[in-house]
């Protein structure tokens, strides 16, 4: 079934190129995912990042210069969800070319702080992306978290805690893609495929090849 | 030569035979369930949970009432659904865009169906007053249905069998083996295959 679906995108991601191409600059139309009107601004807000290693020491949850910060907000004892979603961002981004790829990182959220300590999430994201690709961004500071949330209209609820400790986390499963100027250029919605996700982020990046962002 | 004895011996081999295949034709109770393409998704290091997803299919009717694996893979199964989120088979039109919380669909857009999105606020962010709808996972105390003659996909974003208390992580090329209890049918023996990806 998802090799039709694929097909069927595909073809629909071409045509929606060729069409952009005629027009005067691609407009929403031409993109798997959704958009806002307005769209949403992130503007300047940040999380502690947790990855050592990654470019984004300032922890910003939008990208830089000329590329995309593709944020998402889960947590690792996810089963189902949260690696359906990032087994999906990381097909897409292999099917990038390199230069393409280099202008991307990804920066996942925890909504679960009290399990998701940087250690568990760094060892969670390298198994997805490359090291110096990834933020890990946490706080256990839930007023802090919910304000981030609200910005991206993001929301997750804790479940009860069972017997032998372990619970469940609620939380919405988008993924949003964010540009230098803070501005949330797309989000898929869970169950978007790798090949909608790699033809949206080709033409953001396309638009916003050469600038230098703010 | 006396026939009248091979041929005895013949027809009380035959009865037996026909006996013993009557009785093999009768070891399970009711039709047995298909189970097609069991696969579990390889797990980050960390990881305390997994998901092993497959395709069911009862002919007459059947109930998957309970799952288990072997202590050493983890301590618990269960059998969970996915719910919520703000599309409920994962399919969304491309090119939607929220205008006032009201998808506003591109014209040219093929796809049928796919309601509009809930909660959406076309403010910039700071005033989004309905969150995007939650995803989450429940528990199916009672069990999963087959109805008769339908094929239920176990897959990603849906009905799954959660693998609690990891033991170790699952890394590809790993086999999984799972017993299945239907209501019917009995228990049934399968092995999981580990992947990264759904296909």
């Amino acid at each position: 079934m998802r090799g039709s679906r694929l097909v069927v995108c595909l073809v629909a991601s071409v045509s929606a190129l060729v069409i952009a191409g005629c027009s005067s600059g691609g407009g929403t139309e031409d993109l798997n995912g959704m958009t806002r009107q307005p769209r949403t601004e992130v503007g300047n807000v940040s999380l502690p990042n947790e990855n050592p290693k990654s470019r984004n020491s300032e922890g910003a949850l939008k990208g830089s210069g000329d590329g995309l910060m593709l944020v998402y907000f889960g947590f690792t004892n996810c089963p189902d969800v949260c690696p359906t979603t990032l087994a999906d961002l990381r097909l897409a981004l292999e099917d990038l070319d390199p230069e393409q790829r280099g202008r991307l990182e990804v920066g996942m959220v925890t909504v679960d702080p009290e399990r998701d300590t940087g250690e568990v999430l760094n060892g969670y994201l390298s198994f997805f992306f490359p090291e110096d690709q990834f933020s890990s961004l946490r706080t256990t500071d839930e007023a802090e978290l919910a304000r981030v949330e609200k910005v991206f209209g993001a929301s997750h609820r804790i479940g009860k805690k069972q017997k032998d400790g372990s619970y469940d986390v609620d939380h919405s499963a988008l993924l949003y893609a964010v540009d230098s100027d803070g501005v949330v250029e797309v989000e898929w919605p869970f169950g978007t495929t790798a090949a909608d996700m790699r033809s949206d982020i080709e033409q953001l990046l396309d638009q916003r090849a050469g600038r230098s962002g703010s | 030569m006396n026939l009248k004895k091979p041929a005895l011996i013949l027809s009380a081999i035959a009865c037996c035979g026909a006996l013993l295949a009557a009785c093999g034709s009768d070891d399970s109770s009711s039709d047995p369930v298909a189970v097609n393409d069991v696969w579990t998704r390889v797990t980050a290091p960390t990881a305390t949970m997994g998901a092993v997803y497959m395709n069911l299919e009862s002919a007459d009717g059947d109930r998957l009432v309970s799952v288990s694996v072997p202590a050493d893979v983890a301590g618990r199964a269960e059998i969970h659904e996915t719910v919520g989120g703000s599309e409920s088979e994962g399919d969304m039109d491309p090119g939607t865009t929220m205008e006032g919380g009201i998808a506003v669909e591109p014209a040219e857009d093929d796809d049928a169906g796919g309601d509009g999105m809930e909660g959406m606020d076309g403010a910039t962010g700071e005033d989004s007053s309905m969150p995007d709808a939650m995803m989450g996972m429940r528990e199916l105390e009672d069990g999963l249905e087959l109805p008769g003659g339908e094929e239920v996909s176990l897959e990603p974003g849906g009905y799954h069998i959660m693998l609690l208390e990891l033991k170790q992580p699952i890394a590809e090329g790993d086999t999984i083996p799972v017993t299945l209890e239907f209501e019917n049918a009995g228990e049934v023996k399968v092995e999981a295959e580990a992947r990264s990806t759904e296909s």
